[in-house]
């Protein structure tokens, strides 16, 4: 019912709304050029294929942070109000947790150009002798993709350990982005373990008998799963086969010890010791 | 988290979402603007158009067909219209067509009259057109036939179908008029006060909804409505639906009928403007000559009836000194 969809064709969008045509006349042929000449037409053609890389929800409200961000990084360009040399950080610090956040990691390809977005944009902070991202604004980085996620502070020290580089060290590109996948991944594995929990848990309290029953089956299953060989990925599923994990619940409530309970910040920070196993250390 | 649009072809998710729509008017904006933009950023230009659009004061005195662009459009125009004119639902008053329809061109120019008068018909039953209508009443009934008007007008052609008896899938046409199927209806036998069947309607019905995908009142509500009542006629229908709180829900522009009037942040605002108006209106003349007739105060509609005493009171009480003025409160 609603106004037909005009073709996606970048060329298209030159041209006025047929309703404002109306109101301002004909269009001539310069305001096309016009456009091209102010730079919107590119302004626009990269803001829609960021569109379309990270496909949010709500693409309005995306543009308008999108334009915001880019009014802002303009202003900075061309030295208008430059903010002083912290507030500067602040916000290339905030523009590359916003590139990072852009789309989600398992859109491969667009997660892996956000990141360099956000990488490059880090390094401009640093003296043009040395390009790259230093130890100390790397840290930062992981420390706000991690509280922005709600992850507990002691598994993201945990982290924070395996994957820290010095502070005055320089950050290689694929370190920087092995580590933000790895915050990412294991933001989404806390909340899984979250709702993990929420099904143990009734009445407030999770049997800890369970909760360990549980929480071994899945060590097991991450324990035997190796990235270069294939099949133990489905060694793990099996071992997480429903049957299999009732199975051991089953055993657990059975060995009739005296029973008391487990908390959901014990549970997620259990359950994220075992996914840190598996997070390779760098260097 | 919707992953379905994460599949889609981008052509699609574009304009499923209308953001093509959106950066067209953006453009033309643009242009009608060219020298203010260049000026303050063409970045900054459209981080305003887009927030705007987000928080829906895009479509203030904009053209219908733009208003009519787009779902989220729509609902931005409900949501303006009953933010503006509530106070008229407070003060309890009732207004007919033609005032509804002067509180709608206040918005929006060109907004045809047409559109009011459908929703008119619905509150009245199609009856006694020249009645009074509560603000309530109207703005539901209105919301309805304004944001799936094009899903009710081939309901409507699909009732009259019905009701002279042919078989509605054959003749569904949209654009038809309305016209001629009065016509028709009054031509045929069956009085059109007994209405149509309505388990047939509603099989109609849900064939449309499956062509009208999004633009039209979820298929599980109708259902409902329908499923009620074994017979109603169109009008009886349209009122059920603009009462429908589910209905009201999907398109997400005004609260439920109960907090319509209720609006906390508005109120404050609303006493703080009568204060300051209040207090122009003293300190005004205290520095000249009386220019303010006391008379003519009231006639200034202050839309909340405790409150609309109140600038009178300070100006009898002696309204020549602010002193007077800041004590008072």
């Amino acid at each position: 019912m609603m106004a037909a969809s005009p073709a996606l064709k970048l060329a298209e969008k030159r041209r006025p709304v047929p309703v404002a045509a109306a109101a301002v006349g004909p269009v001539p042929a310069g305001e096309a050029e016009f456009l091209r000449q102010v730079g919107v037409t590119g302004m626009l053609r990269e803001a829609l294929l960021t569109v379309l890389e990270a496909r949010p929800e709500e693409p309005v409200a995306f543009l308008a942070d999108y334009f915001e961000k880019l009014a802002l990084s303009r202003a900075e360009e061309t030295g208008g109000e430059v903010p002083g040399p912290p507030a500067l950080q602040q916000q290339r610090l905030d523009r590359a947790i916003w590139y990072l956040r852009l789309a989600h990691y398992s859109q491969r390809t667009a997660f892996h150009n956000n990141v360099s977005m956000a990488y490059e944009c880090l390094s401009i902070g640093v003296k043009k002798k040395r390009p790259g991202v230093n130890g100390r604004i790397y840290s930062e980085v992981l420390r706000r993709i991690c509280r922005e996620g709600e992850a507990p502070e002691d598994i993201l020290s945990l982290l924070l350990k395996k994957i820290q580089c010095r502070d005055y060290e320089a950050v290689p590109y694929d370190v920087f982005r092995y580590s933000t996948l790895t915050c990412f991944v294991l933001l989404e594995f806390i909340s899984k373990a979250n709702s993990l929990y929420h099904v143990l848990d009734d009445s407030g309290q999770a049997d800890k008998r369970v909760c360990q029953a549980v929480l071994g089956t899945l060590g097991e299953a991450i324990m035997a799963s190796d990235l270069y060989v294939p099949t133990s990925y489905l060694e793990a599923g099996s071992k997480l086969r429903p049957d299999c994990l009732a199975l051991a619940m089953d055993k657990a409530l059975l060995a009739r010890r005296p029973s008391s309970s487990m908390s959901r910040r014990e549970f997620l920070s259990e359950a994220a010791v075992l996914f840190l196993t598996k997070v390779k250390p760098i260097n | 988290m919707s992953p379905e649009r994460l599949s889609l072809p981008g052509e699609q998710y574009l304009a499923q979402r209308h953001v093509l729509t959106y950066i067209e008017d953006a453009v033309s904006q643009l242009l009608e603007n060219k020298e203010e933009v260049c000026q303050y950023g063409i970045a900054r230009f459209f981080t305003e158009y887009f927030t705007s659009v987000h928080q829906g004061t895009h479509v203030l005195f904009r053209e219908i067909s733009f208003i009519q662009a787009t779902p989220h459009n729509r609902a931005s125009f409900l949501r303006n219209f009953w933010k503006c004119f509530r106070t008229i639902g407070k003060n309890g008053d009732l207004l007919t067509v033609k005032e509804y329809h002067c509180l709608l061109q206040m918005l929006c120019p060109d907004f045809p009259m047409d559109l009011t008068q459908k929703a008119a018909r619905i509150v009245l039953m199609d009856d006694a057109m020249d009645c009074l209508m509560s603000f309530s009443d109207f703005l539901f009934a209105f919301q309805i036939q304004f944001y799936y008007s094009e899903f009710l007008e081939s309901a409507a052609a699909i009732y009259q179908d019905l009701l002279t008896g042919k078989n509605p899938n054959t003749v569904v046409v949209p654009t038809s008029s309305s016209e001629q199927h009065r016509q028709r209806s009054t031509q045929s036998e069956c009085s059109p006060h007994d209405g149509v069947d309505a388990p047939v309607f509603y099989q109609c019905l849900e064939s449309l909804c499956e062509r009208y995908k999004q633009s039209c009142p979820p298929p599980a509500l109708i259902g409902e409505v329908l499923s009620s009542v074994h017979r109603l006629t169109f009008y009886g229908f349209l009122m059920v639906l603009s009462k429908h709180q589910g209905i009201n829900k999907v398109i997400g522009a005004l609260p439920e009928r109960g907090k319509l009037l209720e609006d906390t942040t508005m109120d404050k605002t609303l006493e703080n403007l009568v204060a300051q108006m209040s207090e122009n209106s003293i300190s005004g003349p205290a520095t000249g000559p009386l220019t303010v007739q006391p008379r003519e105060l009231p006639r200034i509609s202050f839309p909340r009836k405790p409150l609309q005493h109140r600038p009178r009171t300070d100006l009898e009480s002696d309204g020549s000194t602010e002193e007077t003025d800041s004590s008072e409160n």
